[in-house]
This record gives structure tokens, C-alpha cells and sequence, in this order.
């Protein structure tokens, strides 16, 4: 079972400076993202939503894209960030 | 509470706590009267113009004139914008900000509303090159 969840919507720039990132990670460090777009699918949108209480105090109060959940941890982190933050983010 | 308001003389709507004591438009004094949201409505619809991105970009090309800030030079980036702008408002209602997401509380969610009040926000506040969320707007440099 995926932990990882990254939120992203199809015409936020952070998120689409993000994504290489992202596919660098899971390709150099095997590490899974479940990629869920959020304003093209009601679903996604439902799910980010429910995680707004471990979600909206790491991104300004709010529900930023990207996102990225740690479901086990309940720690997000959100917004562009380098390769290395992320990637030291993803392995806690 | 806000509510609409109505210039007795030209017409003008202002939705707001209180009525100007001054019309912007026709300039007479204290001629707002309260309406409801349903005469407003059908008093400012239809407008007859035709809101499309570009009549959208040269609204706040001219709304960014006199602030401190400008829309961002990167055409790309706007472009990517304003398509999830209009794609929002298409599907959700309102031109929510593509790049933050509704909670489905309508007076809450007013707030992503572009353009939004990105000034009070930490990505703009006290940064030198501050910007708002998604970076439609940043600080004119």
C-alpha cells in the first residue's frame, strides 16, 4: 500500500515544476508517489479535503498544490522544493 | 454583513457594509439605496461583455497600473494560469486560483478568488521578490 500522496492540479505551474522532480525520485530511490490531480477529479478533490487538518497548517492555512502527504507520518510538505528536500522528506 | 446597494440616479451597484456617500460614476451625493441580490443581479446581467481571457488579462493589467506589484512576465506561466482560471470558473463556478483548492465553504473559499488578497500572505509579505501562490502577480522589480 502506497504512503506517499502527491496532490496536484493539471494547470499549476509549481506542480509541473515539480513532476520531474518527482519521477527523478521514484526512479532514482524507488520511492511511490500516488499522483492525485485535484481539480479535474471530484474524488481526489474529496480526499485532499479530508486531509485538510494535517495539510493546511504546513501550507499557509490553506490547500496548496502541490501537496505532498505522508499518510503514516501525517506530515505534509507542500509548494516547489529542491530535489533534496523532497527527497529527504519522502525517505522519513 | 454586505449587501447591494443601489445608485438611484445612474444605477450603479456596490456590494459592500456600507453605500458610498459619493456614486463613482454619475458623482451624486448620497444616492444609494439597499436592494436585493436579485435586483442586483438582474440589474449588472448581462453586461453584454464578452469576459474572455484576454478582456480578463487586460483587466488586471490595468488593475496591477498603480499597485506595487505586476503580472508576472513569464507568458507561459500566465497562459498555463489563466487556462486553469477559466477551466474553475467553467466547472466550479469561480475563478479559483488553479493552484489552491476550494474546502466548499463559499464565504471561505472567496478567498481564492482571483485575484485574491495575495498582500496579507506569507509567499508576498516581506519578500523582495514576493509573489502571490501561483505567481500570477509578483512584485514589480
Amino acid at each position: 500500500m502506497k504512503n506517499l500522496i502527491m496532490f496536484w492540479a493539471r494547470e499549476c505551474p509549481h506542480c509541473k515544476h515539480m513532476m520531474p522532480l518527482v519521477d527523478r525520485l521514484e526512479n532514482e530511490e524507488g520511492i511511490t508517489f500516488e499522483k492525485l490531480e485535484i481539480w479535474h477529479n471530484e474524488e481526489n478533490a474529496d480526499l485532499m479535503r479530508s486531509y485538510r487538518d494535517i495539510i493546511a497548517p504546513k501550507c499557509g492555512g490553506q490547500l496548496r498544490t502541490p501537496t505532498f502527504l505522508n499518510k503514516e507520518t501525517k506530515d505534509a510538505l507542500c509548494g516547489e522544493v529542491e530535489y533534496e528536500t523532497l527527497k529527504e522528506w519522502a525517505s522519513k | 454583513m454586505k449587501k447591494y446597494w443601489r445608485c438611484f440616479v445612474c444605477n450603479d451597484i456596490h456590494y459592500g457594509v456600507k453605500p458610498p456617500e459619493q456614486c463613482p460614476t454619475c458623482m451624486a451625493m448620497n444616492a444609494y439605496v439597499e436592494i436585493s441580490s436579485e435586483e442586483a443581479k438582474k440589474i449588472t446581467n448581462p453586461t453584454g461583455i464578452k469576459f474572455d481571457r484576454e478582456k480578463f488579462l487586460s483587466a488586471i493589467e490595468e488593475f496591477v497600473e498603480k499597485n506595487e506589484f505586476q503580472v508576472n512576465p513569464d507568458k507561459e506561466r500566465v497562459k498555463m494560469l489563466l487556462e486553469g482560471l477559466f477551466n474553475n470558473e467553467q466547472n466550479h463556478g469561480l475563478k479559483y486560483c488553479p493552484c489552491r483548492l476550494i474546502t466548499k465553504d463559499f464565504t471561505e473559499d472567496l478567498k481564492l478568488v482571483c485575484p485574491c488578497n495575495f498582500l496579507i500572505h506569507e509567499t508576498y509579505q516581506d519578500k523582495e521578490d514576493g509573489e502571490c501562490w501561483c505567481g500570477l502577480f509578483v512584485k514589480r522589480r
